[in-house]
């Protein structure tokens, strides 16, 4: 043993305890007394603390750092911002990987590069040949002097942040890295790991520190994790072992590196990195991979076998080096294989959870026939026998944060039928529930989805009435000096409607233009995208047209809607950056000390850097005005032309005086939808403010072009119908509604403050300008209290604030007065009904027929027209529904 | 790990040096894995037993036990016919670990000569064995 590596934590390994095994010339710990199964399920419910230290770690700096990176590296160094890391392969000329290896980039002109312990010194001298062609560049093996730790698993977040503090911790995006202290010592933060779980981090820190770091993470509870767990944690998480799944087989044949199913992330081809080492070789791989993948084999001698994880359907375990059969053909073998243990879980969708009994799984990865798919049986051999195993698309998923969760190989379930027998019975049970759900949301809740609102009588009433099921496509016609012309008779009552509609909302916003054939929000935005696309392109017909050259928006994970965002309805309209290969969209930067609100300045200098060709304010989850008019001044100033839009969804019924209004402000486009704030059916709208003579009304003629016949044909008429009397109550009762709106939720949010729960946003502004407040109850835990809440009659939604990782680590709860202030609540009531709220979310109390009572006094609506002279009207049209 | 001291190895049993015990119960015996072979294993996850009825020769594979890194063969101590196997070992083959000596025992066996059973080691010279690096 001599002769082997020791890291910086192997004293602390042999004082634990560890079993230590000779890895890669390291002595390292295979297990402590605990052993590999109880690792391994520490990690998945707990936290797992590794010595990663024995990773080879090159810091590579100076001015050709980058031309560097990018010739040696299959990925795109270039897209790497400060702040992140990428995972990347170290490819040969043929295509193979000479290793695999993770790039970080904490400071601007530094880059760290954590490769394997076995492939160290081989990887070093083949970077230092290669470096002779590069020049300024400087290379340095810091593995001797900076130390690694990972500490991965649900409890990770929960260990960390108390010892760095809510600030300190990387963004919750995977990949994401900053500098934090750590007790006073300095260290680099990842959100990086090896095991698959949603919740990881990796430490990098000088070597000295590192005992001291390690026992403080055993003192706050984290297990420690030797190379045995490390293993089956990684097989479950499908990630990929050098030697394995990459490198040579055992038979000396090189693997491709796009039979590895991640080599879609680490490899890029992107025309930024010219020619780099294996790139002729990688391109004919993915070329027939993209084949592959569309069942097309014409190419499959470029990539004939793939990386595919199997579960055995038999007993018995699979190990690597195993063959592989399909018949009495051979088609591959096993690359890793073994049983590893899990938790078992009960309960369906959010109800999931872990049971505390545990399982055992034979699973693994092979290298088999690129023609196979997800659900094909093979055969293993194992010692003679043949065991069935099928291939698998998964074993573990990670986008349930905090947990990783097994999937299991589950024979496919019935779907369970829900009502048999006469269509009759099965009407008159829909129309009871209806009635009862009905009832309940109605009369006993307690509604505090800020999204959502209930409609005055007059307005259901109107929504149901004849235009309802009718038809009527227009559009203008230059011929007939841009008149409306109808494509269908009987249309004069709803083209009036919308003629009066349009003036409503045009006062209202205090613009030129209204678009209101927009049956919803997300199409109001896909409408715009689309019209701004179609304005981009309108000098050139005949070519392919361009995209939207770059969006700034709101981050999804600080409120921004999936409206604004590339995954919903920008995915279309908005260009692919060439530089990072991603959907060219930069967000609003925020204050550190309140991440609800837009940072002015740091924002001037984003616009100023990326240039937006549009800027999209609004948000989901809105505490606070956006610097609408700030903005402009900026961009004025600067002279940069961009387009403003304020997606104002959530906040189109406080436009005014009270909170802001976004033409006066400078927003060129204000789209919404007409029922949370607004008192309106469920619609969309776009609104616009050019003139005729100026440029850009082009682009309005742009949305109205794409609205019909781009977005609609049938833009729902009754709804139409009922939104132009909300725009009429709307216009009527606006200032005392809006007032009362802000009141009420400035009341509300000190109120829970007062009882004792975590109110996000600016305490100056008692935390919100708008109808919505934000509470913050416990990590990973509001999907539950937003339930017990449902329990006792009050509706409200479970958010993820923007320091957690995705909605089912939710730790916040989304709640708006708007609907329940329209049914009279006061700030008085909405105190009281705090208090409620504490009781269920603190106190665990369940309250139901209390807030059932408190319901009985808010049941008839306020802000609109309940004069008597329209009662016989009302009544002539509800015997009509 | 466990250090050599604080293995077990109970006097009564006779032990071969692959580490499998014997246990003379009438005209049978029973066999299973010392506390020893289990501890060097680790976490035991599969369990590979014989039929019942079968005849094994000594020396000859018995089972395969298998843990989360490694898969190990178990010899057959003295010629005889399989009578029984602990089924238990295939839901929970953990037994091996967490009871080497009762109720993780693998298999019971009619021996050819009965009297081959005091040609194995004894619990003290076994265990000198496991003193001398096993």
């Amino acid at each position: 043993m001599s002769g082997l590596f020791k890291t910086f934590l192997h004293d602390k390994h042999v004082s634990l305890g560890a079993t230590m095994v000779d890895f890669g010339s390291w002595h390292m710990p295979l297990q402590y007394h605990s052993g590999i199964v109880e690792e391994h399920l520490a990690t998945r419910k707990s936290a797992g603390l590794f010595d990663v230290s024995h990773m080879g770690r090159f810091i590579v700096r100076g001015g050709g750092a980058l031309g560097f990176l990018q010739h040696v590296l299959s990925n795109n160094a270039a897209a790497l911002d400060t702040g992140f890391a990428q995972y990347t392969m170290i490819p040969d000329d043929r295509g193979g990987a000479l290793d695999d290896a993770y790039l970080y980039r904490f400071t601007p002109d530094e880059y760290l590069l954590v490769v394997n312990a076995a492939n160290r010194e081989a990887d070093w001298s083949y970077f230092n040949e290669r470096l002779s062609l590069f020049r300024e560049v400087r290379m340095e093996d810091v593995s001797g002097t900076m130390a690694m730790l990972s500490l991965q698993g649900p409890s990770s977040r929960a260990i960390l942040r108390g010892l760095v503090g809510p600030g300190g911790l990387p963004e919750p995006i995977r990949n994401a890295i900053r500098s934090a202290s750590i007790r006073g010592k300095k260290v680099w933060i990842s959100r990086t790991g090896y095991t698959g779980e949603p919740l990881g981090f990796e430490f990098f820190l000088a070597a000295a520190d590192a005992p001291w770091l390690w026992d403080l993470f055993l003192e706050k509870g984290a297990v420690p994790v030797g190379l045995g767990a490390r293993d089956t944690l990684r097989l479950e998480a499908g990630l990929p072992l050098f030697g394995h799944e990459l490198g040579k087989d055992p038979a000396g044949e090189e693997i491709p590196v796009f039979a590895c199913p991640l080599a879609r992330f680490a490899v890029s081809l992107s025309p930024l990195k010219r020619e780099f080492v294996g790139r002729e070789a990688l391109s004919v791989q993915f070329a027939a991979l993209k084949k592959i993948q569309d069942e097309d084999f014409s190419s499959l001698e470029d990539l004939p076998r793939r990386i595919m994880p199997f579960a055995l359907r038999e007993k018995g375990i699979a190990r690597a080096g195993f063959r592989v059969f399909k018949g009495a053909e051979e088609i591959g073998f096993v690359t890793s294989g073994t049983m590893v243990p899990y938790w078992n879980t009960a309960g369906t969708g959010l109800s999931t959870r872990f049971t505390g009994e545990r399982g055992m799984r034979a699973i693994g990865m092979m290298l088999v026939d690129s023609r196979l798919k997800k659900d094909d049986p093979v055969e293993i051999e194992i010692r003679g026998d043949q065991v069935d195993a099928v291939v698998v698309p998964y074993h573990l998923r990670s986008d349930a944060p905090p947990y990783a969760m097994p999937i299991l190989q589950r024979p496919a379930e019935e779907p369970e039928k829900s009502h048999t027998g006469a269509w009759q019975d099965k009407t008159f049970d829909l129309l009871e529930r209806a009635l009862q759900n009905t009832l309940w949301r109605q009369n006993e809740c307690i509604n505090l989805i800020p999204s959502e609102q209930t409609v005055s009588p007059m307005v259901r009433r109107l929504t149901m009435m004849d235009p309802a099921f009718r038809y009527a496509e227009h559009r203008s016609l230059r011929s007939y000096y841009d008149a409306e012309v109808f494509y269908y008779q009987g249309t004069d009552f709803i083209d009036r409607v919308e003629v009066l509609l349009k003036e409503e909302i045009t006062r209202y916003l205090g613009c030129r233009k209204v678009e209101p054939r927009v049956i919803s929000g997300q199409m109001a935005n896909a409408v715009v995208f689309s019209g701004l696309v179609d304005y981009l392109n309108k000098g050139d017909r005949k070519m392919e047209p361009r995209r939207i050259r770059s969006v700034l928006n709101n981050h999804m994970i600080r409120g921004g809607h999936l409206s604004a965002q590339p995954m919903g309805a920008l995915f279309n309209f908005v260009r692919i950056d060439p530089r990072t290969e991603k959907p060219a969209v930069v967000n609003f930067p925020v204050m550190e000390e309140n991440p609800y609100k837009i940072d002015v300045e740091a924002t001037c200098r984003v616009i100023d850097e990326s240039r937006p060709e549009l800027i999209i304010f609004g948000k989901s989850m809105v505490l606070h005005r956006e610097p609408v008019r700030e903005i402009r001044d900026f961009l004025q100033e600067q002279e940069i032309e961009t387009i403003v839009l304020y997606d104002m969804a959530h906040v189109l019924g406080l436009v005014g005086p009270y909170f802001q209004e976004p033409f006066a402000e400078g927003a060129d486009l204000v789209t919404g939808s007409t029922h949370k704030t607004f008192f309106g059916t469920q619609r969309g709208v776009i609104a616009g403010n050019w003139r005729e003579e100026e440029k850009l009304y082009a682009l309005w003629e742009s949305v109205e072009n794409r609205t019909f016949p781009g977005g609609v044909s049938n833009h729902h008429l009754g709804t139409l119908l009922g939104l132009l009397v909300a725009a009429y109550e709307m216009n009527c009762f606006r200032d005392a509604y809006q007032q009362a709106v802000i009141r009420n939720a400035k009341a509300f949010a000190g109120a829970l403050r007062d009882a004792g729960l975590q109110v996000a946003g600016d305490p100056a502004v008692s935390f919100t300008e708008t109808h919505q407040v934000i509470v913050k109850v416990e990590y990973a835990r509001a999907v539950e209290a937003a339930r017990r809440l449902e329990a006792s009659n009050i509706i409200c939604n479970y958010q993820a604030a923007p320091d957690e990782e995705g909605f089912t680590a939710a730790g916040a709860l989304r709640m708006g007065v708007q609907e329940m202030t329209r049914f009279g609540m006061g700030p008085e009531d909405f105190r009281s009904l705090a208090q409620c709220i504490h009781d269920v979310v603190v106190g665990g109390r369940s309250i139901r027929k209390e807030v059932t009572a408190f319901r009985t006094r808010f049941l008839t609506m306020r802000y609109c027209f309940a004069e008597d002279r329209f009662a016989d009207l009302m009544d002539k049209l509800h015997r009509f529904i | 790990m466990k250090k050599i001291e604080e293995i077990e190895v109970p006097g009564e049993l006779r032990y071969t040096p692959d580490h499998e015990w014997v246990r003379p119960e009438g005209d049978l015996v029973r066999v299973g894995l010392t506390d020893y072979a289990q501890d060097q294993l680790g976490d035991i996850v599969y369990v590979e037993l014989p039929s019942v009825g079968i005849h094994i020769a000594q020396g000859a594979v018995f089972a395969t036990v298998e843990s989360v890194k490694s898969v190990s063969d178990c010899l057959m101590p003295l010629s005889g016919a399989i009578t029984a196997v602990n089924g238990a070992l295939a839901d929970n083959p953990a037994l091996l670990n967490e009871s080497p000596y009762g109720d993780g025992w693998m298999i019971l066996v009619k021996p050819d000569d009965p009297a081959a059973v005091s040609q194995l080691l004894t619990a003290e010279s076994y265990r000198a064995r496991l003193n001398g690096g096993g």
